[in-house]
């Protein structure tokens, strides 16, 4: 089976070039994940992230073929030959398959993604009811794996302004928390030309998404949630 | 009005702005498809009506202001070059309220109040 990968040394190379590589014993089920340690293990200079291998840690994020996926739950007999694999597009890169997710955290830090409570704490655990509780279904799956904003054409325009379809989602599943109450706050933090209404509804977030979750969806609820503040 | 409240405002002005115009385009096209437009005088007569008048000057600022939002988004989007933008941003918000200007007076020289 045929790859070419992308190479690149900080300090040897000016940018990044595809290097071929063939890898011999395909085993039936493999991932790209497990065809790049087997390559690494042939070339050890060869350098990408992974960690847990099931798609849970959000590590191996990686430009398969022109689309971004998950090294380890892309099977390569899926892949058509040679499998191009680059590094997420839009982010400075490390080093080969590595990139800085530095501007990525940055967003997601941005839209405080976590509870905000103004009430004194209770005794007792803030309760929910099982219909608000259904509500997070859908965003609280993300593992900031960094898929869909890599892939938004918006945010390789404004990189440092849009906070891209991840980050997004993540306002959303804070806004949608029945136990939140910073409502306002997190509304007129996303309102303005750049950190949300960058988004186009060009939905390769929602294509690309591993979880399968859907972004585009839960930028339109914030501003659904935007109009019935305004009214 | 904040440079910050330029986002949900804009979005959806541009929304409702596109409904009336497209309301406006199925209204405009019935009407003169089954009325008898022959001649520059019946043409002009459409829009001496104050109801006509005013439903059409608000047909061109809906087109002019959706027009600005939109091409203010290819702006943000395409031309990274801050102080291009800017300075396409001030040129294309001349041009379209010249042309605001200019149908302001075309409609307003025919109306019969």
């Amino acid at each position: 089976m045929r790859f070419k990968i992308q190479r690149f040394d900080p300090d040897k190379d000016k940018k990044p070039y595809l290097q071929d590589y063939v890898l011999e014993n395909v085993t039936p089920g493999m991932m790209l994940r497990d065809a790049l340690l087997e390559l690494k293990a042939k070339d050890e200079s060869l350098t990408f992230r992974h960690s847990c291998g099931e798609g849970v840690c959000g590590s191996d994020a990686l430009n398969i073929n022109g689309t971004n996926g998950l090294g380890c739950l892309t099977p390569v007999s899926d892949l058509k030959e040679p499998i191009i694999v680059r590094s997420v597009p839009g982010m400075p890169i490390v080093r080969d398959l590595v990139v800085d997710m530095t501007q990525f955290f940055h967003h997601y830090r941005a839209v405080k993604p976590y509870l905000t409570v103004t009430d004194p704490m209770p005794e007792v655990e803030l309760h929910q009811t099982p219909e608000q509780r259904d509500k997070l279904d859908g965003l609280y799956e993300c593992i900031l794996c960094g898929c869909c904003t890599t892939s938004c054409p918006s945010f390789w325009w404004n990189p440092d302004k849009f906070r891209g379809p991840a980050a997004l989602l993540q306002a959303y599943r804070f806004l949608a928390d029945s136990r939140d109450q910073a409502t306002d706050e997190r509304l007129q933090e996303l309102d303005g030309p750049y950190r949300m209404f960058r988004c186009h509804t060009i939905m390769n977030c929602v294509n690309v998404c591993p979880k399968g979750l859907n972004p585009t969806e839960a930028i339109h609820k914030i501003k659904k949630m935007m109009i019935k503040e305004m009214v | 009005m904040s440079w910050r409240a330029q986002g949900m405002r804009t979005w959806l002005l541009q929304r409702l702005t596109a409904v009336y115009l497209l309301l406006y385009g199925i209204f405009f096209g019935i009407y003169i498809s089954l009325s008898s437009v022959q001649d520059f005088e019946s043409w002009r007569a459409l829009f001496t009506h104050p109801i006509s008048n005013i439903a059409t000057a608000v047909f061109f600022y809906s087109i002019l202001y959706h027009a600005w939002v939109g091409i203010r988004d290819i702006l943000i989007d395409y031309v990274p070059v801050a102080y291009l933008r800017f300075f396409l941003w001030v040129g294309m918000t001349f041009s379209l309220a010249v042309l605001a200007a200019w149908v302001s007076m075309i409609l307003f020289n025919v109306v019969n109040l």
